[in-house]
């Protein structure tokens, strides 16, 4: 049975005259936490703008929550809670009124909104500092502050944009699992653009990662993880004749010193790495399957579109 | 049930040599361990902790309001922030001066009082309402036009688009069923609305000052409301000509300061440029642009004073619908190009 579609397109386009932004999308993103993942001018921003329904696609067809994004986006908006990258609060406004007047703007009565500015400020963790205006928060509360705004509604999908960016290491904990308690506990999706592929493989169950306005990969982070899939060996002595003996049997190697990936082709590759190992005199000390990271996944995704990329952080700059 | 505040020790079994590391719980593990008859009867203090802080999701299922509730919510955040909390934090300054023009500007009134109730007729003809004072009040150049009005304006325009730019508090309105008519437009009626709380409101009770000191009757307000109109859309026509050019030179800027200073820049240099002109040729004709000139002179057409002018009045409307079409074509223009992921 299919999982409950949030946000669907189809051939989904967008161009700024003559440039290309988002080229024929076919994005489905299921119920949950999914990461939005791509370099600076992958067509991220536009892609959002395009869900929430701020932008008119050139051509193509989407819905987000069952409303049609070129004709909804009101009806959208209501139903979503958008958490910007940057500060995006008056800092001369106390954390409250400025998560009320954030209610009130999605359609709140006044002391509605009052109250829930509460439960929602509690909830991210600023109950005590709710009465300080926003300019004396230190970068952590600022963005708690912003997730409230979005959460004050109670929206069916939150858009989180960098959620944990700029944080330090106990913030950005307490940002993840607030998050991941909201998809949890709440049962509410959230879709998150991020730089940070370890808070996205902590977070999502699924990503999407676009590249040039296009859809490089989608899915399950798992499902997406076993086109990678690698046993890793630690050898002793013959190092270098035991690689060439794995690569004349077909198998494909990737070596550091002492240690090598073999690409996982099925069971007989266990024995294989053996034989070559016995042919060459070599010692196998220690054999595992090796589960790939995130940012493994998209060496490969972007090897595989013809890239040369030696890290995600080269990706992630958009450098090529 | 209560809980017993004591549990036995679990780690009788604990052995120590010396690579134990040394902590304190093996210093106490040892001491307790150290005779084995001792082992029953060792316990430690155990108590339920307390939870300080529970991260508990909560759902909400109200209703949400229509759109002209939203756009409602806009004007009140702006204009109640002037006077009290919880909305737009106005500055100190603008508070300020928003209560001193609005008390400077109730002068005539307190004339009108004082004069009535001494019953002094020059001077309560010099100060009552009549088509000359009512323009005055709206319109007259010192001290309304040159030291309240336009530095209000200015005050209440600086920050107004151009601190959402700064903060990217854009992305508040447009991230949520606010569209940028509805943004601009409720930013705009704010400012333009407080221009005429002060302007207009003291026009009001000018009107009725008199009205009440002087027990004036239906024949004298029949005789007289067609020229408070008459005043009374002045003071609409100036506050909102002061509205659209400070909020178009707001909408271009990340400050306060430029359009502020930009504001009081267009209308008084304006002015001067125009009275020079004017002193040299004997020539009104550059007054057309001067937007408070231009409101000037259709004002006086409105209340049927001498006008102060020598070219046709219709140049002077055609400036004002000029300047305000140019104005809020360069807000639209700007206001739609404000960003929601990224300012």
């Amino acid at each position: 049975m299919d999982r409950e579609l949030i946000i669907e397109s189809s051939a989904l386009t967008k161009m700024y005259g003559p440039h290309l932004a988002l080229d024929s999308l076919d994005i489905r993103i299921e119920k949950g936490a999914t990461g939005l993942l791509g370099p600076n001018g992958a067509g991220k921003s536009t892609f959002l703008k395009t869900i929430l329904g701020l932008i008119q696609v050139t051509s193509g067809e989407g819905s987000v929550l069952g409303y049609d994004i070129r004709t909804q986006g009101e009806q959208i908006r209501q139903r979503i809670g958008y958490m910007p990258e940057y500060d995006a609060l008056n800092p001369n406004m106390e954390a409250i009124y400025q998560v009320k007047y954030c209610g009130e703007l999605i359609g709140m009565n006044p002391n509605v909104a009052l109250q829930r500015a509460h439960q929602a400020l509690e909830y991210v963790g600023l109950g005590e500092q709710r009465y300080r205006e926003v300019s004396t928060f230190s970068t952590g509360m600022k963005q708690a502050t912003k997730l409230a705004c979005a959460l004050i509604h109670d929206p069916e999908l939150i858009i989180a944009d960098e959620p944990s960016n700029g944080l330090d290491a106990k913030s950005r904990e307490f940002m993840l699992n607030t998050l991941n308690i909201t998809v949890q506990s709440g049962e509410r999706s959230v879709l998150m653009a991020s730089h940070l592929m370890e808070d996205v493989e902590r977070l999502c169950d699924n990503i999407v990662l676009l590249h040039k306005g296009r859809l490089a990969a989608q899915g399950k982070i798992e499902d997406l993880k076993a086109i990678d899939k690698e046993v890793e060996i630690h050898v002793w002595g013959a190092a270098s004749k035991m690689e060439e003996s794995l690569k004349d049997s077909g198998l494909k190697v990737r070596r550091e010193g002492r240690v090598m990936r073999i690409g996982h082709t099925g069971d007989e590759t266990y024995s294989q790495i053996l034989k070559s190992a016995a042919e060459v005199g070599s010692q196998v000390r220690k054999m595992h399957d090796y589960e790939a990271s995130l940012e493994d996944l998209f060496l490969v995704i972007m090897e595989r579109l013809g890239h040369d990329v030696k890290s995600s952080d080269e990706l992630l700059e958009g450098s090529i | 049930m209560t809980e017993e505040p004591f549990e036995p020790v679990k780690e009788k079994e604990a052995s120590f040599d010396a690579k134990t590391p040394v902590t304190g719980q093996t210093k106490m593990q040892a001491a307790w361990s150290a005779n084995p008859d001792d082992d029953s009867g060792a316990q430690i203090a155990s108590a339920p902790q307390g939870q300080i802080f529970e991260q508990v999701y909560q759902p909400w299922n109200g209703e949400l309001n229509p759109r002209w509730m939203r756009n409602w919510t806009i004007l009140r955040h702006h204009i109640l922030g002037i006077f009290k909390k919880g909305h737009r934090p106005w500055n100190l300054v603008t508070k300020l001066f928003v209560f001193f023009v609005i008390i400077a500007s109730l002068t005539d009134v307190a004339m009108v009082v004082l004069f009535g109730v001494l019953g002094d007729s020059y001077f309560y003809d010099l100060w009552g309402v009549n088509r000359n004072n009512l323009y005055g009040h709206v319109l007259g150049f010192f001290p309304r036009n040159i030291l309240y009005y336009p530095i209000l304006a200015a005050l209440l325009v600086g920050g107004i688009i151009s601190e959402d730019r700064t903060h990217g508090t854009s992305a508040i309105y447009f991230s949520r069923p606010i569209n940028r008519f509805d943004y601009a437009s409720m930013k705009f009626l704010s400012v333009a609305m407080l221009l005429l709380l002060v302007i207009n409101g003291t026009l009001i009770l000018y009107y009725l000052s008199e009205i009440l000191v002087k027990g004036r009757g239906w024949a004298w307000i029949i005789d007289t409301f067609p020229m408070f109109l008459g005043a009374f859309l002045s003071g609409i026509i100036l506050s909102f000509t002061y509205t659209s050019i400070g909020l178009s030179l707001s909408s271009i800027s990340r400050g306060k300061f430029f359009p502020a200073i930009g504001l009081i820049a267009i209308l008084m240099g304006t002015k001067a440029v125009a009275s020079i002109i004017d002193r040299l040729f004997e020539n009104s004709i550059l007054y057309v642009i001067s937007p408070f000139d231009s409101v000037c002179h259709i004002s006086q057409e409105l209340l049927g004073i001498e006008s102060t002018y020598n070219h046709p009045w219709a140049w002077s409307l055609a400036s004002v619908v000029l300047v305000n079409g140019l104005a809020l074509y360069l807000l639209a223009n700007r206001v739609s190009s404000m960003e929601v992921t990224r300012e």
